[in-house]
């Protein structure tokens, strides 16, 4: 009986080829997407490669960028999705600003990604400990916190108070705008942590067997819970950023967000069952829906008509990650 | 019904069973973990396909290809872990897949009373409109059973019935039994408890390795008989035993329970021994080593390790007392798939590769290295995803893993479990040169030569209690057997 279920040795050599190039396809095949929308982009538009429109691709990028860091290690660990990424970027948003005039622009800040990262907090420990399922108990946070936000500011918009804050976010260092330099810092911080580190380590055990991992004496519960907590850090970091940008926030701010760094992190090849994935991955899936979003906005493509697309490039992954998992190559 | 022959080539399978059972007579089937009994009855009930071999229904051969097809033919069974809906009422349970129907909506008037009429003809007082998952575990075995005698059977089977029952529901269920029998249904019936086997079956299997041994009518056998049948094989030395040389005792449990399904048990290893702790299956072996482990939560006793008494809530918490534990579910438990045999080997000891959380991949591949080398996995390359590895590579990838951890108890459940035989004799090998080393290990096995061959003392447990530690000199599969089925008590 056991010996069905085991891999043969030796009559693999077919098979193992067959791998090796769906695995360079797996590796390579985003990369030469994103070329040929690049290239496409660049003839059907003079817009195109302006560097207006290069800064205006890498601006967007970087504020969902930031999210789909964190988003990265909740796939990763198996943790499904964090939904409450909304409410915690609305709760970056509107308190880096609403605390601006009483405790001043930088604290405000910090008090912000630290309640959003709490909100993760609570998330994480709902799916780490009590063992409730991650689109539940992200949904619920998600809601409850959002409604505090609302009623914390009295449900209206809140307007920036310190013009030096709203400055130092449009800065730019060697013309690069200093947001996109905060996502590649998150980036990079990102990818060390989850490629080189103990408890990237950890995420990627419990995330491919959790049995296994805690009984490989991995602190399983907490490394979950950590999951959420990153991603609340990094949606409260991009919502904060997001809030001085545009000097003012509403509650609804964050919407979307969720789904296009789900989208982004999908589309790059990060398994929804988790387990496997990197950074740098789910990074490049950013770079070709945004990419791809752009030109499609360029050439007038109505706005269903790309969500259509956007839809399709969801379950063209999805579909390509359950592929390859069965041939045991992703 | 005449004459079932099945072949079954391959390993731990059945080769060549003859079985014939006769209506209105329950036939008992016994035998070892392992020897085959289960198999054969998923055979019979559409489960699994047999390589070669026919059924033949009162004298007409018939082929079941699923068990739809053996349940047209009259064949139920009832599996040993229940198969029923627990958000469903019993009524509904009792019919499920076959429900009355009016104008295509259940007839749920129709139900209720058809399962009064059944439950009551096999004598159980349960109410028909009762959420499944409120009865007992008892009560619902009931139901299990009403359900396959609703189907009007030819053939029942009963896989382990009396495992979850008090002995006075057993008791009930064998009346229950009688009035099947009375209404010349054939019954097949598999237990371990031999007493019971004496009561009421009419003939005794005795099934050993995958193959018939005897069967013979139950009037007339003795319970030392069937466990002498059982076990009792050529007695040939696969298992050379290395001589190590025994210290003091490194671990000692007292009193060790979790207030289900185990109570009392204490032991101790000492450096150097190798403990075989041994019984059928469910008896509470697993549970005893995932406790100490720190699983599975302990209710009561205490753990000493090296004369210290020590608390473990957490299997960090064991590592850091320095007992490690390879668990029997290699699959579920043991691998981390997606990852290489390196990730894997690291995975317990990380810390100690790291600083400041940075792993040091030097320090990782060396140690991956060192245990690929020493423990001769093969392929010998660390950074190969560890599921492409064969299931003895990928076993000693997990007791490499463990042995990282530098451990002073180690625990193995059915090590040798679905490996093949190079890979068993290897990792006989590899236990022999762990113990010369001193270290104390635990060993659950379920193969009686493997745990007479290797250990030194023995543990048998049954029912949640263990014996005491049996020196080897003492013991035989026949005693083992009587142990672990309560035909003796230590």
């Amino acid at each position: 009986m056991s010996s069905a279920s085991e891999p043969a040795q030796g009559t693999g050599s077919r098979f193992q080829r067959n791998s090796a190039m769906l695995e360079l396809l797996s590796k390579a095949g985003l990369g030469l997407a994103i070329l040929v929308v690049i290239l496409y982009g660049a003839l059907s538009s003079p817009v195109f490669f302006t560097t207006g429109n290069m800064v205006n691709i890498l601006t967007s990028m970087a504020i969902v960028g930031i999210v789909v860091v964190g988003m990265t290690f909740v796939l990763v660990v198996g943790g499904l999705a964090d939904l409450s990424v909304p409410a915690t970027i609305a709760c970056g948003a509107i308190l880096s600003l609403a605390l601006q005039p009483s405790i001043g622009a930088v604290p405000a800040f910090a008090l912000a990604i630290a309640l959003a990262g709490f909100c993760g907090l609570i998330s994480g420990l709902l799916v780490g400990y009590v063992g409730i399922n991650p689109i539940i108990a992200t949904l619920g946070v998600g809601t409850i916190v959002l409604g505090i936000v609302q009623a914390a500011v009295g449900g209206v918009i809140v307007y920036g108070t310190n013009p030096a804050s709203a400055d130092f976010v449009k800065s730019r260092v060697f013309g690069i705008p200093t947001i996109v330099l905060i996502f590649l810092v998150v980036t990079l911080v990102g990818h060390f942590v989850l490629g080189r580190t103990t408890w990237g380590r950890w995420t990627f055990a419990t995330g491919s067997n959790a049995n296994a991992a805690k009984a490989s004496a991995v602190p399983v519960r907490a490394v979950k819970a950590g999951a959420f907590v990153i991603t609340g850090l990094c949606a409260g970091l991009s919502g904060g950023l997001l809030g001085l940008t545009l000097q003012s926030a509403r509650p609804l701010v964050g919407t979307g967000y969720e789904f296009s760094a789900i989208t982004a992190v999908v589309v790059g090849g990060v398994s929804i069952m988790g387990g496997f994935g990197s950074v740098p991955r789910a990074i490049v899936g950013l770079i070709f829906v945004s990419v791809l979003t752009n030109v499609m906005v360029l050439e007038g493509v109505r706005t269903p008509t790309q969500g259509f697309v956007l839809g399709l490039l969801i379950a063209v992954a999805v579909a390509a990650d359950v592929a390859l998992r069965r041939r045991g190559v992703a | 019904m005449r004459g079932i022959t099945k072949t079954f080539p391959g390993v731990k399978a059945l080769s060549d069973v003859n079985f014939q059972v006769d209506y209105g007579r329950v036939h008992a089937i016994v035998g070892e973990n392992g020897a085959g009994k289960s198999t054969l009855m998923k055979i019979l009930s559409g489960i699994y396909l047999p390589t070669s071999g026919t059924t033949e229904i009162a004298g007409t051969e018939v082929r079941m290809r699923k068990p739809a097809d053996a349940q047209r033919h009259g064949i139920r069974m009832v599996h040993q872990e229940l198969n029923l809906a627990p958000d469903l009422s019993v009524a509904e349970n009792v019919y499920l897949g076959r429900m009355p129907r009016r104008l295509g909506l259940a007839n749920r008037a129709a139900m209720i009373s058809g399962a009064r009429a059944i439950l009551s003809e096999i004598g159980a007082t349960i109410d028909p409109a009762a959420r499944l998952g409120d009865l007992s575990i008892s009560q619902q075995q009931l139901v299990e059973i009403a359900k396959a005698y609703a189907a009007s059977p030819r053939i029942i089977v009963l896989d382990e019935p009396t495992s979850s029952l008090s002995e006075h529901e057993a008791a009930a269920l064998f009346r229950i039994l009688g009035k099947m029998k009375a209404a010349g249904i054939a019954i097949i019936y598999i237990s371990h408890r031999l007493k019971e086997v004496l009561d009421i079956a009419d003939d005794v299997t005795i099934l050993r390795d995958g193959a018939m041994i005897e069967t013979r009518p139950a009037e007339g056998i003795t319970a030392a008989e069937m466990i002498r049948l059982m076990v009792g094989r050529e007695v040939a030395n696969v298992f050379p035993k290395v001589q190590s040389e025994i210290g003091a005792p490194v671990m000692k449990v007292t009193g060790l329970g979790d207030g289900d399904s185990f109570d009392n048990v204490s032991f101790d290893v000492r450096a150097g021994e190798i403990l075989g702790l041994t019984g059928l299956v469910g008896a509470g072996r697993t549970e005893v080593a995932k406790a100490i482990f720190g699983l599975l939560p302990v209710a009561k006793g205490t753990l000493e390790i090296n004369g210290k008494a020590v608390t473990i809530t957490s299997p960090a918490a064991a590592v850091e007392a320095g007992i490690v534990y390879v668990p029997e579910d290699r699959k579920g438990e043991g691998i981390v798939p997606a990852m290489s045999v390196r990730e894997n080997i690291s995975l317990p000891v990380l810390k100690h590769l790291s600083r400041l959380g940075y792993v040091s991949l030097k320090a990782d591949k060396a140690l991956a290295a060192k245990y690929a080398a020493d423990l001769g996995i093969a392929p010998p390359d660390p950074e190969r995803r560890i599921n492409l590895l064969s299931g003895g590579n990928q076993q000693k990838a997990v007791l490499s893993k463990w042995l990282a951890a530098n451990p002073s108890v180690l625990i193995l459940d059915e090590p040798t479990r679905g490996v093949d035989v190079g890979a068993k004799a290897e990792i006989h090998r590899i236990i022999g040169e762990l113990v010369a080393q001193g270290m104390a290990v635990v060993m659950i096995s379920s193969e009686l030569p493997e745990v007479l061959g290797v250990c030194d003392r023995v543990v048998v447990m049954r029912d949640g209690h263990a014996s005491p530690p049996l020196d080897r000199a003492e013991l035989s599969e026949e005693r083992i057997m009587a142990l672990a089925t309560g035909e003796e008590t230590a």
